[in-house]
């Protein structure tokens, strides 16, 4: 029972003070059910991939209130929290819940308000997926998680701070294209380097930003699709999922990400594909050498080479893999439990065909998506229709 | 903070840290564990946990949470202290700019106003 997506549909991610998860969700939902021979009253279930808003909006309980407000108040509905990692993890469960019989028709949806918030609480708040105690109350952030990555692979594989900004110049200079990408502007690798120091080797431009919004895919089985008429944009081929020890102390090693390996190779087999058959990947960029070790894990580089991509431009729109074509989260921005989701949006219309940056003959794509500084990812690849 | 921690670092400020070898296949780690992460056995014994390590990694925060605020910037490091077992605390009695990847430090605590322990590293010559 191979899942099929037949809409798919983003908010703009930008900050939203004014608005609100129910706002944001409800937006994507409308625009994704629009134009499909589908109502939401039509669903067997909606799955949210949601964070933080809890801490940020005092609002749990998001599966329920969200099916409530895309008018599905009775479809089975829960909310998966998996950090950073929620949406793709949604993900996850829906294609399971489809490929097991257990539905036919979910909402998978996954939305983040963090505006409401200033920046030292949405730090706070982010700093709940390390490891509280081991961590959080010894003073490291997460960004100052990424720079302990960043400073050890450094060492290891004689990369520089310049190597890491052309991760940040790409997929910046990719959103500018993207009317949905938060950041609308070019930056040189100039800007990057002078920009303000968060945690050293980091700066704030090797960082994503503080996002709100929300992504939305209408995933059915393929005997759904056919029964109801409805046009398929993209099948989902394979999904795979692993995890790792939440504080980086604990890791077996710190300059790749064994989780993300066991999660490429998952999906890989799921898929049957290798990955010499990816044609275009939105990977999980939260900082520029995210990037770097996932296309090591992904296995598009040898351990140590990943920062080649970037830097002599074979990841570029116009490289033998783009990577990130929508900004990524560097360019796109980073509304925490919607990204995952957000992903396959940007991929399902690279598969269509009708992306504002689109890679030629793109046919199969992968998504990755990371939780916490790599203790959950998710990778999940697409096939076109 | 949890009292398993207060445990923690009170065996440091005593000089008696430990940490938790599975009788099984040998992996170390920090406590609180009723399994090993290496292999799941539930035979853990504590033994002593060297006081000395080397600087794995190391990070200036200029940007932190609530609870650090107004003590920007400081330094974290990330310390192997035994094979397998590796700990994260606070730089002291230096700056980034004077440690390198691989010096050696010298594990200890540092009671904060809230009453709760930080776990610090200073040069070990000092
Ligand atoms: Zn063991």
């Amino acid at each position: 029972m191979v899942a099929t997506i037949v809409s798919a549909a983003s908010t703009k991610y930008d900050n939203y003070p004014e608005s609100s998860s129910r706002e944001l969700f409800g937006e994507a939902a409308a625009e994704a059910f629009d134009g499909i021979d589908l109502t939401p009253a039509d669903l067997d279930a909606v799955y949210v991939g949601n964070f933080m808003g809890d801490l940020i909006e005092d609002q749990g309980h998001m599966g329920p209130l969200l099916a409530d407000h895309v008018g599905a108040r009775e479809a089975a509905s829960i909310r998966v929290e998996s950090a950073c990692a929620s949406g793709g993890a949604t993900v996850a469960q829906a294609v399971q819940a489809i490929e097991a019989g257990a539905a036919e028709a979910v909402l998978v949806g996954g939305v983040e308000q963090m505006s409401l918030a200033d920046i030292a609480h949405v730090t706070d708040a982010l700093a709940n997926a390390a490891d509280d105690v081991y961590e959080n109350e010894q003073g490291l952030t997460f960004p100052g998680i990424y720079a302990l990555i960043a400073r050890r692979y450094m060492h290891e594989f004689g990369v520089t701070q310049a190597d890491l900004a052309a991760v940040s110049v790409k997929n910046r200079n990719n959103a500018v294209a993207n009317p949905l990408a938060q950041f609308q502007e070019e930056v040189s690798r100039e800007d990057v380097l002078e920009s303000k120091p968060i945690a050293t080797p980091l700066r704030l431009y090797d960082a994503c930003p503080v996002s709100d919004g929300a992504s939305v895919v209408v995933v059915v089985s393929e005997t759904f699709a056919t029964a109801h008429d409805l046009d398929a944009s993209a099948r989902i081929l394979g999904t795979g999922q692993s995890s790792d020890a939440v504080a980086l102390q604990d890791r077996a090693t710190i300059t790749h990400m064994p989780a993300a390996e066991r999660a490429a190779t998952a999906a890989y087999d799921d898929a049957g594909v290798t990955p010499v058959d990816i044609d275009v990947a939105e990977v999980h960029d939260c900082f520029t050498i995210a990037e770097i070790v996932a296309l090591e894990a992904l296995g598009f580089y040898e351990l140590g080479e990943g920062a080649r991509g970037a830097v002599e431009g074979e990841t570029a729109l116009d490289g033998r893999l783009p990577v990130n074509p929508s900004g990524g989260l560097l360019g796109k921005g980073h509304p925490v439990g919607a990204t995952g989701v957000g992903q396959l949006v940007e991929l399902t219309k690279q598969l269509d065909g009708r992306h504002p940056n689109q890679v030629d003959d793109a046919d199969t794509a992968l998504a990755h998506n990371v939780g916490g500084s790599g203790a959950s990812t998710t990778v999940t690849i697409l096939g076109g229709a | 903070m949890p009292a398993w921690f207060d445990d923690f670092t009170a065996a440091i400020d005593a000089h008696e840290q430990e940490c938790l070898v599975c009788e099984a296949c040998g992996d170390r780690t920090l406590p609180p564990r009723q399994f090993c992460p290496a292999c799941a056995a539930t035979e853990l014994t504590p033994e002593p946990l060297p006081d000395r390590g080397e600087i794995l990694s190391y990070t200036e925060i200029s940007v932190t949470i609530p609870k650090f605020r107004g003590e920007t910037p400081y330094t974290v490091v990330l310390v192997e202290l035994a094979e397998g077992v590796q700990l994260t605390g606070q730089l002291r009695e230096a700056t980034a700019d004077e440690i390198e990847l691989g010096d050696e430090v010298r594990l200890d605590t540092e009671p904060r106003d809230d009453g709760l322990a930080l776990i610090t590293f200073h040069p070990a010559s000092t």
